[in-house]
């Protein structure tokens, strides 16, 4: 089992990747650059996503719970006690991972079905939001300001631009090989049979509540770091962009195009998605009102009557018939 | 074995079994009949630990297990297959069989268990690399079977294996029940199917309303008038 995952981190392919992010950053014009460093955050988040939404099965909304703890809460412990952010990275983290177990306990505890839990979710969401508003210590309403970056590493200062690509990269990276490393461990395994089906899994012995609580608090704590790692990046922490519905529909959409519960798959979607849903608006924005997001839906409709398992399966198959010999086991 | 005592099991404070007991014995093949609705699939889930008796023991050669967990009780080597089979349709049939054998007992002898499995089931042994969603639904009834003696069981308890299967799959289901039995495997079968049921169980427990109505050695049961009613739910 765990063959895959060293046969992942030794392929070839990192190289390509490596050579690409060297060359390729400096030539892009800044908006280019940008949307680039956007893709990657949400590969990087579609990807942490996906341990519980995919692997598990488990539509979780709350994530944007944990999104914005990173983000609000390491600014506000910046700003309002002086704390190093990398050390405010460390504590959101942390209690992202305590919040992630909680509701995974609430799940298994009270045996919520598959609606309860997108519905209980929710709420948590919902209620992140009212409290970051109603709190002025997290910015209320208003959202907070960090200082300029100057690039001061051990401040948590990346210089902008292409600093804050290379943090995106790093964590896109590690987002996606966590996924490769629980698919091909009993985690992964056990996730998959609970997603599949609760009672089996129960039958054959598997301790439900211990891998629900543990795919939910490294999905947390991962989803949390990102978020605190896009707020430098974005150096105005709003709660409306950050603790909202809007970012948490966007990672379940994009992984779901992506293809649910495959190590790649949701970060195929978002490397997809989020260009396309950006020049889509550069390009159109400033004509009609509203079309950007018309073609946009068009696009996603399309994709998921062709692929209702999701791109990145269609792709694999159309790339195993042009070389059919290599593709014969599974 | 197994002793069931005096157990009462509900639904949200509702009891659905009233004062069930129950005896298994080493090696023996023992029937659950009832109609719909009369408490088999509620009583084999509070035997495999899905839900917690209100009142009532049951013990396990000789230990008490009322408290124990699901995956406890698939440790000690309590295993049952569910009802509607229940396999993992996006894993292999080999990867399927390799978590019917993940608790700390059985873990060491996959290899082992697996060849015998696979002898058991040849049928399975050509389907090992193919998805279970693909298999038919006997060939998934195999499987079924297959990863609850994954799991090293002591008592195997089937819920309903005939269900939706073609006569010939029931017979040769009912085969391998009879070849498992021979091995000195302890077996609880749950069954609507009454004669198949009373040709192959030793002794037989009829359900009634979540009470044992009638209770004996196979032979016994089959001629009593009580039986056939109890089926028929008059």
């Amino acid at each position: 089992m765990r063959q895959e995952f060293y046969k992942t981190l030794t392929s070839p392919v990192w190289l390509v990747i490596l050579v690409l992010a060297v060359v390729l950053p400096p030539l892009l014009p800044s908006y280019y650059l940008h949307i680039v460093i956007l893709a990657l955050v949400y590969v990087a988040l579609a990807s942490a996503w996906n341990i519980v939404g995919g692997m598990a099965g488990q539509i979780s909304l709350a994530h944007s719970l944990f999104i914005g703890t990173g983000a609000m809460l390491s600014t506000a412990l910046l700003l309002k006690l002086g704390v190093n952010m990398w050390l405010g990275l460390v504590i959101s983290a942390i209690i992202s991972g305590v919040m992630g177990a909680m509701i995974a306990w609430i799940d298994f505890r009270f045996q919520l079905g598959h609606l309860s839990f997108v519905l209980i979710t929710m709420a948590f969401a919902e209620m992140g939001t009212v409290i970051v508003e109603g709190w002025d210590f997290l910015g209320g309403a208003s959202g907070l300001l960090l200082p300029q970056d100057k690039g001061d590493f051990l401040a948590f200062q990346f210089g902008g631009g292409i600093g804050a690509f290379w943090v995106m990269l790093v964590l896109a990276i590690v987002s996606i090989l966590i996924n490769v490393a629980i698919l091909n461990a009993p985690l992964g395994y056990y996730l998959r049979t609970i997603r599949d089906n609760e009672n089996a899994a129960r039958a054959i012995g598997v301790n439900i509540l211990r891998y629900k609580i543990a795919a939910m608090v490294i999905s947390a704590m991962l989803s949390s770091v990102i978020g605190t790692a896009y707020v430098r990046y974005l150096t105005f922490a709003d709660p409306y962009l950050l603790v909202s519905p809007i970012i948490i529909i966007e990672v379940v959409l994009f992984a779901t195009v992506g293809g649910l519960g495959r190590a790649y798959g949701p970060a195929f979607g978002a490397l997809l998605l989020v260009p396309l849903g950006e020049i889509l608006r550069g390009k159109l924005g400033g004509t009609l009102p509203g079309l950007h997001y018309f073609i946009y839906g068009v696009v996603v409709i399309a994709v998921i009557l062709m692929s209702p398992r999701g791109l990145l399966p269609l792709f694999e198959k159309w790339f195993s018939r042009m070389r059919p010999k290599a593709a014969t086991s599974k | 074995m197994l002793e069931v005592d005096h157990l009462v099991t509900g639904y949200g404070g509702v009891p659905v079994l009233h004062d069930v007991s129950l005896t298994l014995n080493a090696g023996e093949i023992v029937g659950l009949l009832g109609a719909n609705n009369a408490g088999k699939t509620t009583l084999i889930n509070s035997l495999s630990g899905m839900y917690a008796p209100m009142s009532g023991r049951i013990r396990f050669e000789g230990h008490d297990v009322t408290a124990m967990t699901p995956k406890q009780r698939v440790e000690i080597g309590i295993i049952q297959v569910p009802e509607g089979r229940l396999v993992f349709p996006d894993m292999s049939v080999r990867e399927n069989l390799l978590l019917g054998g993940i608790n700390a007992r059985a873990r060491a002898h996959r290899p082992r268990t697996m060849d015998h499995v696979l002898e058991l089931f040849p049928r399975l042994k050509e389907r090992l690399g193919q998805n279970a969603g693909t298999l038919s639904g006997g060939e998934q009834q195999m499987l079924a079977i297959g990863r609850a003696l994954m799991a090293e069981a002591k008592l195997l308890m089937l819920d309903e294996p005939s269900l939706g299967l073609s006569p010939l799959f029931v017979q040769y289901i009912f085969g391998i029940i009879d070849r498992l039995h021979a091995e000195g495997l302890s077996i609880l079968l749950i069954e609507q199917n009454l004669n198949l049921t009373l040709r192959h169980a030793q002794r037989c427990y009829v359900l009634e309303r979540g009470k044992v109505a009638i209770e004996g050695a196979s032979d016994v049961v089959k001629d009593d008038p009580r039986t056939r009613r109890a089926y028929l739910g008059l």
